[in-house]
């Protein structure tokens, strides 16, 4: 009985709305269209909206081939989109942005630079001040686990350690505004788990705005503020799902949390994954 | 060490059954001369020799870089514009196709007996390689890291030195690494059509001389300056130690 409860008292928070047009936000997606154009065109995102506001951390699940990518790098000023508007702080994306630090799912270290190197290159390609750059990189390195390994070259390390540098890339240009595409996706369950709690203990220091696209319930609904699920193509925003788990969030309060169980449970119904 | 010894013990071996096998088996000697007449009708024409060897040397040096400058400047100028694309690589997939050794007489009519139809010759066949090994270098470069310096703001400058460049170099060495022997070919046959000098000029003056135990040794010095030019590119491919190592 009490569960049932539960379940309609989710519910009657997922059913998707709009985002109001005037509230203000780190990151305003509005009725936005793409369109792969072509012989046979395709609608990857139709009429898409959401706002993710300041420090929030917001998931983005959805089948595979939903377009959730596509969307990232819509916001990310990597992809142009035919309909719509798109802001990033207020401004419409018209191309990267310096405000944005984007983590792919490849690691995307250079083979030829060091560890140390290839974690201060984007501070480098942005033309952030160099000294500044060092002591930032030279903090990540420790924060990250990857002391010892400087000077070795990303080959030699794991696929878990690679993410990891490549994260402290990121984090080293300082970004206000962090997109993540499945950054764990080609990471073994285990190492991801360990990755996630690192994760939401860089967020919880650091408090940037993140959006996350990733196509595990269980990491979205232990690391977000929200979760917002899409549908298959064309993708769309169907449910907006506020995760009311307490923070700082550590897997040994929150994986034993009966509400943590139960908005997986719901999204995966949701997502008829169950 | 065990490798030294195995490499001397081969070598020596190919030398006696050279010096002594063509004995044994009654080979005429201008058919093929025994080793030590080789080397003995190498060191009596030194003089020669040598200045033909540095004659050569220069000739496979100047083309060989002319090619390498000329093949990397063409293969970025096909890749990055789409000008050059539709028109010129076309146009060079046709000439690389026609070959090389039937131009050599053509260089001897356009630039003379001297120094310049031997560059002319060794550029043409030197060239290609670098210039497909260039653009495969170039387009083989994985696109999530093009997108990556285009999300991190990146100028084209940067993303062209710090991306295009080091990932492009495995594949251009390996290109190197086929144009260094063409080079020497180049020259050789430049030499061939018509020169005064140089090892390939050696050969043909020996031929004409029925002196067979010299003209083994002009190919023999040919061989060992091609290997050790070979080598020299060898060890600077080395320097890009990254082929493979994709992350």
């Amino acid at each position: 009985m009490g569960q049932t409860m539960m379940f309609r008292n989710l519910k009657a928070v997922t059913e998707a709305t709009p985002a109001p047009v005037n509230e203000a936000g780190a990151i305003c997606v509005r009725n936005v269209l793409k369109r792969y154009p072509g012989k046979h065109a395709v609608n990857a995102l139709e009429d898409v909206s959401l706002t993710i506001r300041e420090r929030e951390f917001v998931s983005i699940l959805g089948p595979s081939g939903c377009g959730k990518s596509t969307l990232l790098r819509i916001v990310a000023g990597l992809v142009p989109h035919n309909d719509g508007e798109v802001l990033v702080n207020n401004k419409p994306v018209k191309g990267p942005s310096p405000e944005i630090g984007v983590v792919f799912q490849t690691s995307n270290m250079l083979p030829w630079l060091t560890v140390e190197k290839n974690m201060m290159l984007g501070a480098q390609l942005r033309k952030l001040p160099a000294e500044q750059t060092a002591a930032k990189v030279g903090e990540l390195i420790k924060m990250l686990g990857l002391s010892g390994f400087e000077q070795n070259h990303p080959h030699q390390l794991s696929g878990g350690m690679r993410q990891r540098a490549s994260i402290g890339q990121i984090l080293a240009l300082d970004p206000g505004i962090l997109l993540m595409d499945e950054p764990f996706g080609a990471l073994d369950a285990l190492t991801r788990d360990l990755l996630n709690v690192e994760l939401l203990r860089i967020w919880q220091e650091r408090m940037q705005t993140v959006m996350l696209i990733t196509h595990s319930i269980q990491e979205a609904v232990f690391l977000s503020d929200r979760v917002l699920v899409m549908s298959a193509r064309p993708g769309h925003i169907i449910h907006d799902i506020k995760i009311d788990l307490p923070r700082p969030r550590l897997p040994e309060n929150i994986k034993g949390n009966p509400r943590y169980g139960q908005y997986i449970a719901e999204i995966s119904k949701i997502m008829g994954v169950y | 060490m065990k490798r030294w010894i195995e490499a001397i013990v081969f070598w020596g071996a190919f030398a006696l059954l050279w010096e002594y096998g063509v004995a044994a088996l009654g080979v005429r000697r201008y058919l093929l001369p025994p080793l030590s007449a080789v080397v003995l009708a190498g060191w009596d024409a030194r003089e020669m020799v040598v200045s033909d060897t540095w004659v050569t040397l220069v000739e496979v040096m100047v083309g060989f870089i002319a090619a390498v400058c000329g093949g990397v400047v063409l293969g970025v100028l096909i890749h990055f514009s789409d000008f050059t694309r539709r028109t010129l690589y076309p146009f060079i997939t046709a000439l690389q196709s026609m070959p090389k050794i039937a131009l050599a007489p053509l260089m001897i009519v356009w630039f003379g007996y001297g120094f310049a139809s031997k560059i002319a010759a060794t550029f043409l066949f030197a060239f290609f390689p670098v210039v497909i090994a260039t653009l495969g270098g170039l387009s083989g470069i994985a696109a999530n890291l093009d997108e990556h310096f285009r999300a991190l703001g990146a100028s084209r400058w940067d993303t062209f030195w710090r991306l295009h460049v080091p990932a492009a170099l495995p594949s251009f060495i390996d290109g190197i690494k086929i144009s260094m022997p063409l080079a020497v070919i180049g020259a050789i046959v430049g030499e061939f059509i018509g020169s005064e000098e140089g090892l390939g000029h050696l050969i043909t003056l020996a031929t004409a001389n029925a002196k067979t135990d010299l003209m083994f040794a002009a190919i023999l010095v040919i061989t060992v300056l091609a290997t050790f030019l070979y080598w020299i590119v060898e060890m600077m491919s080395r320097l890009v130690w990254w082929r493979g190592k994709a992350v």
